[in-house]
């Protein structure tokens, strides 16, 4: 469960939408729209390796994005 | 755990609201403090309103959400149960003694003096306004907690980031294990505090 590598987040701020790597003090940019930022964090999370969580206003995932190889199995139905 | 890091948490505990308790939830305990629910003895044989009561003994702080005590459409009963929980927690500090003095309790509403229209007899109190706003429930937790219990709290933005982390981790997490998206959306109280906990111990920075 947790987190070893630095994947990206776009989380809904009071100013916008921020890109923050996981553990990060800072924002590492913010956007006035979601989908700008989902855009930058996407692009940098494939030079990276990494995945991309985007998440709602109440901090749920609406998707995430994996470069990394580890997006974990849906469940067999 | 002591008296002076439990928090009574009132509020619904539907679906609808699970937005709003979620980040409430991982902001008292991201504090160190222990949220105290009535979803956690239900199972117990005694009647709810007792289970409720040794809650609110104790709990030196208590949570009140008042935001959806409002009838939603024609003939629908007004939502008394938090009102009323609200009444005893008051009470308990009022009329008790000891440690129950030092009780302190944060009313949180929609809007601010929207609740006056129902509970007039709470004018003047301090009541913090969400907006319906998940992030603003942490910042207001964040900012009553910091005041009360005299701490020294990391800003609201860094405990939401922290949130939003645990939020993925926990998605991930439970997706491995089978469950669906909307499995995940409607994970009750019990199991999301327990999961909190959890990720806490690995990850609290």
């Amino acid at each position: 469960m947790a987190e070893k590598k630095a994947n990206y987040h776009v989380i809904p701020e009071p100013t916008g939408w921020a890109v923050r790597r996981s553990g990060a003090s800072k924002a590492t940019k913010l956007f006035e729209t979601q989908s700008d930022a989902v855009k930058y964090a996407r692009e940098d999370a494939k030079k990276r390796n990494t995945d991309v969580y985007v998440h709602t206003r109440d901090g749920s995932i609406s998707s995430r994005n994996s470069y990394s190889g580890t997006n974990p199995k849906p469940p067999k139905k | 755990m002591a008296f002076d890091r439990n928090v009574f948490i009132n509020c619904p505990f539907d679906k609808q609201y699970l937005p709003m308790l979620r980040p409430l939830l991982f902001t008292v305990l991201y504090l160190q403090f222990r949220p105290r629910i009535a979803l956690e003895t239900l199972n117990s044989g005694a009647p709810r309103v007792t289970k409720i009561m040794g809650l609110i003994r104790g709990s030196q702080y208590g949570i009140h959400d008042l935001s959806r005590i409002q009838a939603k459409k024609k003939g629908e009963f007004f939502r008394l149960n938090m009102p009323f929980e609200l009444g005893l927690d008051v009470g308990c500090q009022v009329f008790g003694k000891g440690n129950w003095r030092k009780k302190k309790c944060l009313i949180m509403e929609v809007e601010p003096y929207r609740y006056q229209a129902a509970i007039s007899d709470l004018s003047n109190s301090d009541i913090a306004a969400h907006g319906g706003d998940p992030y603003r429930v942490v910042l207001e937790v964040r900012k009553w907690l910091n005041r009360e219990a005299k701490l020294n709290a990391p800003g609201a933005t860094h405990i939401w980031t922290r949130f939003n982390e645990f939020m993925a981790a926990n998605y991930d997490k439970l997706r491995a294990e089978g469950h669906s998206p909307a499995e995940i959306a409607e994970l009750d109280a019990g199991e999301l505090i327990r999961a909190m906990n959890v990720w806490l111990r690995r990850n609290r920075s």
